[in-house]
């Protein structure tokens, strides 16, 4: 015995759980449970309204329907699918944007004050737009989800690819560069890290223009499912989807934060 | 090596730099004349803030003049000079490349085959002791390491004439004598020429045949000594060991007139 737990305590200690971290993570979790154990005592006492705020038996109850007749598998692959596209759409082409400015500084003058412009305009006040420009679709959805995107991304690209160190460039210079081999050997590679900061960022972002798509017109999707439940009053409903977009959106979060050490080793994790 | 006198393969006649910041100008480098030789090893110490980067740039084309002339081989200077490696304080490697992979940046600009790149970067590389970690990245490799690569990155283009700027000046005492030793073997035994800036009279002493000294801004030319120091110029201990050495340490210090009160 004492010898298993030995071993499962150097286990531990090895894969870098401290008992400080185990501690944290202990707190945590009870912490969700007595607030959840809260919130169903006093909707199940009626001190809270049950039609207005929800049960946790509710919300698991809506859930399990939801996971058994298969809509939660649909409404998450749509949104999924529209945030993804919009997301890689608005990255393309906001990066490309970006680091071309870098190209001419001229063009960049000129063309600052439409992207701030641009950028300064709410997303949901497109809506209508992308519906007549787009129709009830996917498209509509991935405008939206691109264009909540494409102007961070660009912006990101640019700041990244304008703080190269003035030196490294004069080096590279004095080495024979062209202006091509500088922006393809220096420029790019040395924006990469504020790119992969860039996209931590917007994945949220197009998860979110891929949501307000759908509250405007749509026939599935977790957006349509919470839009749905809402104007029926089904706040059990609204929760269960919530909790399926906020399982969504960790997914998501994590798989970027993956892609970036796998395509940036040089950089050193912890 | 010709039989005919040696020309000089870098002239700058009376060059000068001024900036203009609202209006205001603002003189960095007054007058300055100097002269390299093929083979030569040539420092300028100067005071801090003398402009002893600006002149190096101005050298290279990395900066316009304000008035004078560089010439390089005898051909006034138009973009980047050939041949001529450059480095810095700063090893300024890039850090999504391995060791190798740093030292290949230059051959890879121009038209080299893919072998060749490989064969002459890795040669290089165990030149300057660092054979054995060419896949590490610079993140892993302690700063002696990184000016090390640096100087094969430098050094594998095979330039003729090196321009460095104050190349040591962030490593430790120790591994400065150490590499300015290896560095001043790579240089003089292939016959190159190299112009250092430097704050170390010292370094500047013990590492050259001549010590140019710049004067506070605007900067000219205060004096030149050529050292004769009679011993082998690879070795930086020998040459601290040297009579004359502190004499001309000194001789140079009370010319930099190093002032209290830094502006």
């Amino acid at each position: 015995m004492t010898d298993l737990y030995h071993r499962l305590k150097t286990r531990i200690d090895n894969s870098g759980f401290s008992s400080e971290r185990l501690l944290i993570v202990f707190w945590q979790i009870a912490l969700l449970v007595v607030l959840i154990a809260l919130w169903e005592m006093a909707t199940g006492k009626a001190k809270l309204n049950a039609f207005l705020f929800g049960s946790p038996s509710a919300i698991l109850e809506h859930f399990i329907k939801m996971a058994l007749d298969g809509t939660l598998l649909v409404d998450t692959l749509t949104t999924s699918g529209e945030t993804l596209l919009g997301f890689g759409l608005g990255n393309l082409i906001g990066t490309v944007i970006g680091l071309a400015l870098w190209y001419s500084r001229f063009i960049s003058k000129i063309v600052q004050p439409y992207i701030v412009a641009i950028g300064s305009i709410p997303i949901v006040a497109l809506a209508p737009i992308a519906i007549i420009w787009f129709g009830t679709g996917l498209a509509s959805k991935v405008a939206m989800s691109t264009f909540s995107v494409v102007v961070v991304a660009l912006v990101i690209a640019y700041k990244g690819a304008m703080s190269v160190d003035e030196d490294q460039i004069n080096l590279m210079r004095t080495l024979g560069a062209r202006k091509w081999q500088i922006f393809c050997k220096l420029v790019v590679p040395s924006s990469l890290g504020d790119i992969f900061a860039g996209l931590k960022l917007t994945i949220g972002f197009a998860l979110i223009g891929a949501i307000v798509g759908e509250f405007m017109s749509s026939s599935e999707g977790l957006g349509h499912a919470i839009f749905k439940a809402g104007s029926l009053y089904i706040i059990s409903k609204v929760f269960a989807a919530l909790i399926a977009t906020i399982a969504l959106a960790l997914v998501l979060n994590y798989s970027v934060g993956k892609l970036e050490q796998l395509l940036m080793p040089w950089r050193t994790f912890d | 090596m010709s039989l005919d006198p040696p020309l000089p393969l870098l002239v700058a006649d009376n060059i000068s730099k001024t900036y203009s910041h609202n209006g205001v100008d603002n003189a960095v480098i007054g007058d300055v004349s100097l002269k390299l030789y093929p083979g030569e090893v040539v420092s300028v110490v100067g005071p801090s803030g003398c402009g002893k980067t600006t002149l190096l740039n101005m050298l290279c084309g990395l900066l316009p003049l304000s008035s004078g002339a560089v010439t390089w081989r005898g051909k006034p200077l138009a973009g980047m000079p050939e041949r001529v490696g450059y480095m810095l304080q700063k090893d300024l490697l890039l850090p999504w490349r391995t060791a190798l992979g740093n030292v290949q940046l230059g051959m890879e600009l121009r038209d080299n085959s893919p072998a060749e790149i490989q064969q002459r970067s890795m040669e290089m590389l165990a030149k300057v002791g660092l054979g054995a970690f060419h896949t590490y990245y610079p993140s892993k490799l302690s700063g002696g390491m990184r000016q090390r690569i640096a100087l094969a990155r430098t050094l594998v283009t095979n330039p003729e004439v090196l321009l460095l700027d104050e190349p040591f000046a962030a490593l430790d005492f120790q591994t400065k004598l150490l590499l300015e030793s290896d560095m001043a073997k790579l240089v003089r035994s292939e016959g190159r020429s190299l112009l250092m800036i430097t704050h170390d009279v010292e370094e500047a002493v013990s590492l050259s045949d001549r010590v140019v000294v710049l004067s506070h801004r605007p900067s000219c030319i205060r004096d030149v000594h050529a050292v004769n120091l009679g011993i082998d110029r690879t070795d930086m201990m020998a040459a601290r060991r040297a009579p004359q050495f502190t004499d001309l340490v000194r001789l140079i210090w009370s010319q930099l007139e190093v002032r209290g009160n830094n502006d």
